[in-house]
C-alpha cells in the first residue's frame, strides 16, 4: 500500500488464522451425540451419501469472521504511514533547513565569504514552492528565520550575518534542524550544513540523529586551508606593593598549530591604549611559548590591557583581553580594650598581614582611642576583646555594618555584655555570658558548617583540621534561633556565629583569637582561618580578569562593584569613597540609590544596551573586547569594565572528516548502524505512535464482532 | 385435514391443556368448552340435542321429566337425545417407546393421552360404555368397556407410560378377542409399520363387526424433518443409529412420510376405517370434531 509500513510486521501472520473459519465452515458439522428419532423407518429407504464435498452456506457470517481476524492480525502488526519511508513525496516541494557556522574560526582567511556564497548557492537553487530555514550556530543555534519561501529575506539575513566569538558545537543546530523537520509534512525534507567541520565542535556522543530519510548535505568551507593558527590562550598576572603602589608583572601563553616555524612574532603589552613593550619570539611548529613582560604599575581605577600577538589568517585569538583593578586589599581595624595586654592582636595581625590574596592592610587601636572617622572606609573593623565603643564611635561602627560593612567580635575576658545596649544589641545574633571554662583539657571544634564560604575551603581532606586546637574557655552564647551557627564546639556550645545586618555581616567568636583562652593562634589552621574569617566579613570577591565568550556576568555583582563619578552623588559618601580609593580600599561598597537602578550596557562591538533595575540578572557575554557598564544618567560615571576572550577550544583548526559527521547525524555509517538503526526505530515508534491507527483497527475489530455475534444468532434462530 | 376453528376453542391448544395437571379436569375443560361452541357454531349437523319424548317409565331419572309438556299434557314424559344410544367405546391407545418422541410439540403419548380422555369424557357424556386399552408388543392394560368405567379409563391413561417397543399385530389381534359385542374402537397410534401390515392388524378389530377410528399421532419433526446438523440419528425403538445429513435427505423423508399417511388413508378407508392425522402441534377440537362427524354419520347408519 502506497506509504504503508509495519512497526511489528510478524505479527502479520496471524491473517493465516483467517483459514480458521473457513475449515470450520466447511468442515462436516456434526453432532456428538446421537438425536433420537421415533424411528428410522422411512431414513433407512434413503440411500447413504457420503460427503466428499462441503459447501459454505453463510458468505456473509465466514467473510465477517475473516474480517475480524484480519483486523485484529493488522492492529498488532501496527501499521503507519511513512512518506519518507515509502521514498515516495506526496508533492515535489522540499523543506529545507541551511546550517550556517558563526563561530569566530569562520572568521579563518576566507572562510565566512565562502559561508556565504554556498548559502546563497542553496538558496538559489530553491524551487517556487520550496521552503528553507536559516540557522545560525556557533556554540547554540539560533534560527534567524522558520521554514519561509521568502528567499529575499533568508539572503538577506546572510549577507548581515558575521561570525561571532562563540565557539563550535554541531550538536545544537542538528537538533534544532530535526525539531523543524520533525514538524514538516513535506515528502521531501533536506539539511544543508555549512561549515569548516572543526573536530572541537564534534565528539561523537551527541545522540542527534535528523529523521529517517532526510539527507544531510555538507559544505566545507575549510577545504583546502592551511590550518596554522598562533593563538594566545591566557595571561597571568604576578601583583606585587612596592613602595605602596601595585606593580603588575604579567605572562602570556602562546599557543601554535602549525607545521611551519615562526620567527620573529611580536608580542606587544598595551595597557590603558599605551603600548608598554614588545617582545619578539619564535615559535616552532606545533609548540606553546611563554612570554613574559617587565611589570608596570596599576593606576588608579580600572586598568584595560591587551596582549597581542602577531597576525595570522585568525586574527580574533591573537588578542586576549584583561582588566584589572588596584586596591584590592581589605582594610581592617582591630580594636583592642582598654588596658589589654600589648601586642594582645599580635597572632592576629601577623596572619592578616601575610595574607596576598587580597592582601590585608591592618590597623590596631584601642577602644578608647576610637574614633568615628577611624571606621569610615574600613571593611571589616575587628572588636578583639573590646566591648562595643560608645558615642559616635560606636554610631560610626552600627552604620559601618548597616551600609555594608564587616564586623567580628571576638569574645574574651574583657569583653562586656553590658556594653551591647540600645541599637548595637542588633548587631548581636544573641546575648553572651560569663565566662566558661571548658573540660580539663578544653573543648575543640567539634562541628563545622563545611557549606558556608568560611570553612568551604575546608572541606576537602586534608585541607586543615580544626579539631587539634584546644579552646580553654570561651563565652557561652545564646541565639534566638539554630540559623547563623557555623561552629560548636564539642560540648555542643557555639564556638562562632553570623548575623546579618543591613548589607552587612557580623561574626561573633565567642572565645579570643590569640593564645590566652585557645591555642588555636598556635595552629596550622590558624591562619587560613582568620583570612577567610576577614574574606567574609569584608564580603571579598575576587575579580576577574576577563571572561570567555558565552559566559554570563551577574549584573547585582556588577552593580555592588560600581563607583559613582564625583558630583551629584549622595552627600556623605563621596568623600567616604574617595578615601577609600585613596588607601587603595577595594570599592566594594554598594552606594545607596545604586542598587536596583538600570544600567547601560556598552558592548565591544558598539551596540548599547539598557537594562532595567528589576531583570535580568544576567548580562551574555557574546562578543570579544570590553564591555562597559554605567549606571543610567552618569555618562561621566567610571565605568564597570568587563574583558572578554574567545574560548580558546576553538582556535584549534583540526578537521574533521564530513562523512562522519553526516554518517553519525544520519546513521548512514554501518560503524553506527545500529545506533542509527535504534535512533530511526525509536523515530518511527514516535511516527507510528502518533498515529495509532491501531487504535482504529481495534474498534473496527470489536463492531465486527459484535455484527457477527447478531448475524450467527439471527441464522440459528432461522436454521431452527 | 379440515382445519375447523370453533368460537371459544383457544384453551384447546396441547402446550396449554398440558399445563392442567388434571387429566379429567382436561378432558373435561376441552369437550364442555368443544360443546358450548358447538351450540354456537353454525354445525347444527350434530346432534347433541333433544331428539324426542317417551313415556315416562318408573325408575328413569326424575330430571329428564319434561315439565312443559306435563303442563300441557299432564302425563309424564321423558326427553331422549339422539346421541342416546349407549355404545360400547373403546380407545385402543399404543404406548409402544416412539410414542415419547415430541420435539415440536408436546410428547406423542401426552398428546394421545389428552386425546384419549377427551372422547372418554365426551362419549361419557354420550353414556356410551367406555373402555381402555394400552398396548405396545403386548397389551400392557386393559379396561372392558361399561358403564361406570369412565374412572377406570382416566386412571389407566394416568398411569400410560411409553416405554417398551411397540408392534400392532400381536396385542391387536389379543385385544381383537375381546371386543366380541359391535362397538366402536378408537385406535390411537404412530403407525411405524408398513401400510400393510397396519391395516391387516386393523381389520382383525374390523372383522368382529366394530366401527374403527384410527387417529395417527406425529410430532411436526417427523412431519417436516427440519434437523440441521449432521449426526447420527437413533431408533427409539431398536437402538439402531444411522449417520443422516439432514439437507441431503429431507426432501425424500417428506415424500416418504407423505406417501405413507396417504397409503394409510387409501388402504384404511378402503376398509371403511375412519383415518385422521394429527399433527401433536394441533389443537385438540379437530380431534373432537373429526370424531363427532363420525359419530353422526355411524348413528345414521344405524
Amino acid at each position: 500500500m502506497f506509504g504503508l509500513s509495519f512497526l511489528a510486521p510478524a505479527f502479520l501472520a496471524g491473517l493465516a488464522a483467517i483459514l480458521i473459519p473457513v475449515l470450520v465452515h466447511l468442515r462436516h458439522r456434526e453432532r456428538r451425540e446421537a438425536v433420537a428419532f421415533p424411528s428410522l423407518m422411512f431414513l433407512q429407504q434413503i440411500p447413504y451419501k457420503t460427503v466428499k464435498r462441503q459447501r459454505i452456506r453463510h458468505w456473509s457470517l465466514l467473510a465477517l469472521r475473516c474480517l475480524i481476524l484480519a483486523l485484529l492480525a493488522a492492529a498488532f502488526a501496527r501499521p503507519f504511514f511513512s512518506r519518507a519511508e515509502a521514498g515516495i513525496a506526496l508533492d515535489s516541494a522540499r523543506d529545507l533547513v541551511i546550517l550556517v557556522d558563526r563561530s569566530y574560526s569562520m572568521g579563518y582567511e576566507g572562510r565566512w565569504a565562502r559561508a556565504q556564497d554556498a548559502a546563497r548557492s542553496v538558496l538559489d537553487g530553491m524551487d517556487r514552492d520550496d521552503r528553507a530555514a536559516l540557522v545560525f550556530f556557533s556554540t547554540g543555534a539560533q534560527a534567524a528565520s522558520g521554514l519561509t519561501g521568502d528567499v529575499a529575506a533568508l539572503r538577506a539575513a546572510i549577507d548581515a550575518a558575521k561570525p561571532g566569538a562563540g565557539a563550535t558545537r554541531y550538536g545544537p543546530p542538528l537538533e534544532l534542524a530535526r525539531r523543524l523537520l520533525e514538524a514538516s509534512d513535506r515528502g521531501r525534507r533536506e539539511v544543508v550544513l555549512i561549515t569548516d567541520f572543526q573536530r572541537v565542535g564534534w565528539d561523537g556522543q551527541q545522540d542527534v540523529r535528523l529523521p529517517p530519510g532526510v539527507p544531510l548535505t555538507a559544505v566545507n568551507v575549510a577545504d583546502g586551508d592551511d590550518a596554522a593558527n598562533l593563538s594566545i590562550t591566557a595571561v597571568n598576572f604576578d601583583r606585587q606593593t612596592v613602595g605602596g603602589r601595585e606593580r603588575v608583572t604579567a605572562t602570556a601563553r602562546l599557543a601554535y598549530k602549525g607545521a611551519q616555524p615562526l620567527s620573529g612574532v611580536p608580542v606587544t603589552l598595551e595597557v590603558n591604549g599605551i603600548e608598554l613593550e614588545t617582545v619578539t619570539v619564535d615559535v616552532e611548529p606545533n609548540s606553546a611559548q611563554a612570554v613574559t613582560f617587565d611589570p608596570f604599575t596599576l593606576s588608579a581605577g580600572e586598568s584595560r590591557g591587551i596582549v597581542r600577538a602577531g597576525t595570522d589568517a585568525l586574527p580574533p585569538d591573537n588578542r586576549f583581553h584583561f582588566v584589572l583593578s588596584p586596591g584590592q586589599a581589605v582594610s581592617v581595624l582591630v580594636v583592642e580594650a582598654d588596658g589589654a595586654a600589648a601586642q594582645r592582636s599580635l597572632y592576629l595581625r601577623r596572619a592578616l598581614e601575610i595574607g596576598d590574596r587580597p592582601p590585608f592592610r591592618v590597623d590596631v587601636t584601642r577602644h578608647g582611642t576610637l574614633r568615628a572617622d577611624a571606621i569610615a572606609g574600613r571593611d571589616v573593623v575587628v572588636l578583639n576583646d573590646a566591648p562595643f565603643p560608645t558615642g559616635a564611635a560606636g554610631r560610626a561602627l552600627i552604620e559601618h555594618v548597616r551600609r555594608g560593612g564587616g564586623l567580628v567580635v571576638t569574645l574574651g575576658e574583657r569583653s562586656s555584655p553590658a556594653s551591647w545596649e540600645g541599637d548595637a544589641t542588633e548587631l548581636l545574633p544573641g546575648a553572651f555570658g560569663a565566662p566558661v571554662d571548658g573540660a580539663a583539657r578544653g573543648v575543640t571544634l567539634a562541628s563545622l558548617d563545611r557549606s558556608h564560604p568560611i570553612f568551604e575551603l575546608f572541606r576537602a581532606p586534608r585541607s586543615g583540621d580544626f579539631t587539634t586546637a584546644r579552646v580553654f574557655r570561651y563565652r557561652p552564647l545564646q541565639l534566638a534561633g539554630m540559623d547563623g551557627v557555623l561552629a560548636r564546639y564539642d560540648d555542643g556550645a557555639v564556638a562562632l556565629a553570623e548575623k546579618r545586618v543591613g548589607r552587612g555581616r557580623v561574626l561573633v567568636w565567642t572565645s579570643t583569637l590569640d593564645n590566652f583562652w585557645t591555642d588555636l593562634a598556635l595552629q596550622p589552621v590558624y591562619l587560613p582561618f582568620v583570612h577567610q574569617l576577614a574574606r567574609h566579613a569584608a564580603g571579598y570577591a575576587e575579580s576577574r580578569p576577563w571572561f570567555t565568550a558565552g559566559q554570563v556576568l551577574d549584573l547585582a555583582a556588577a552593580r555592588d562593584s560600581m563607583a559613582f563619578a564625583p558630583g551629584g552623588d549622595e552627600p556623605g559618601t563621596t568623600s567616604e569613597l574617595a578615601a577609600g580609593q585613596a588607601a587603595g580600599a577595594v570599592s566594594a561598597t554598594t552606594l545607596p540609590g545604586l542598587a536596583g537602578g538600570e544600567l547601560v550596557v556598552l558592548a565591544p562591538g558598539g551596540a548599547r544596551t539598557m537594562i532595567g533595575g528589576d531583570h535580568p540578572r544576567v548580562l551574555e557575554l557574546a562578543e570579544q573586547g570590553f564591555y562597559e557598564l554605567r549606571p543610567a544618567g552618569q555618562a561621566n560615571a567610571a565605568p564597570y569594565t568587563v574583558a572578554v576572550n574567545l574560548d580558546l577550544a576553538e582556535s584549534d583548526l583540526t578537521p574533521i572528516d564530513p562523512q562522519e559527521l553526516v554518517a553519525a547525524a544520519t546513521a548512514a555509517d554501518p560503524g553506527t548502524a545500529v545506533a542509527a538503526t535504534t535512533a530511526a526505530a525509536g523515530s518511527i515508534e514516535d511516527h507510528e505512535r502518533r498515529q495509532a491507527f491501531w487504535s482504529y483497527l481495534l474498534i473496527a475489530a470489536l463492531l465486527a464482532l459484535a455484527a457477527e455475534t447478531a448475524l450467527a444468532g439471527r441464522l440459528s434462530r432461522a436454521a431452527s | 385435514m379440515e382445519q375447523h376453528s370453533l368460537p371459544g376453542a383457544r384453551f384447546v391448544d396441547p402446550k396449554v391443556l398440558a399445563r392442567i395437571g388434571n387429566l379429567e379436569l382436561l378432558a373435561k375443560t376441552v369437550v364442555d368448552g368443544f360443546i358450548n361452541g358447538l351450540h354456537r357454531s353454525p354445525y347444527l349437523g350434530l346432534s347433541l340435542d333433544f331428539a324426542e319424548h317417551r313415556a315416562y317409565i318408573p325408575g328413569d331419572d326424575i330430571r329428564r321429566i319434561d315439565w312443559r309438556l306435563y303442563a300441557r299434557t299432564d302425563r309424564f314424559y321423558v326427553k331422549q337425545f339422539e346421541a342416546d344410544t349407549n355404545a360400547n367405546v373403546s380407545i385402543l391407545l399404543d404406548v409402544s417407546r416412539s410414542m415419547s418422541y415430541g420435539r415440536e410439540g408436546i410428547p406423542k403419548l401426552d398428546y394421545a393421552r389428552f386425546l384419549a380422555a377427551c372422547l372418554a369424557y365426551f362419549s361419557q357424556k354420550q353414556r356410551d360404555r367406555i373402555g381402555i386399552a394400552t398396548f405396545d408388543r403386548d397389551v400392557v392394560e386393559y379396561v372392558p368397556p361399561a358403564a361406570g368405567h369412565f374412572e377406570l379409563v382416566m386412571h389407566a391413561l394416568d398411569r400410560a407410560r411409553a416405554g417398551e417397543p411397540g408392534e400392532l399385530r400381536a396385542p391387536l389381534a389379543k385385544l381383537a378377542e375381546n371386543y366380541r359385542r359391535r362397538g366402536i374402537l378408537i385406535l390411537i397410534s404412530d403407525f411405524y409399520e408398513e401400510p400393510a401390515a397396519v391395516r391387516d392388524a386393523v381389520r382383525r378389530l374390523r372383522n368382529r363387526g366394530n366401527d374403527l377410528i384410527v387417529f395417527h399421532i406425529m410430532d411436526a419433526a417427523e412431519l417436516e424433518f427440519p434437523f440441521q446438523d449432521a449426526a447420527n440419528f437413533e431408533d427409539l425403538e431398536t437402538g439402531t443409529r444411522i449417520p443422516v445429513i439432514p439437507e441431503y435427505v429431507r426432501e425424500r423423508y417428506r415424500e416418504l412420510v407423505t406417501n405413507h399417511v396417504a397409503t394409510l388413508q387409501r388402504m384404511l378407508g378402503e376398509d371403511a376405517v375412519d383415518y385422521t392425522l394429527m399433527n401433536t402441534s394441533t389443537p385438540l377440537d379437530q380431534a373432537l370434531f373429526t370424531y363427532l362427524a363420525t359419530r353422526e354419520r355411524l348413528n345414521r347408519v344405524r
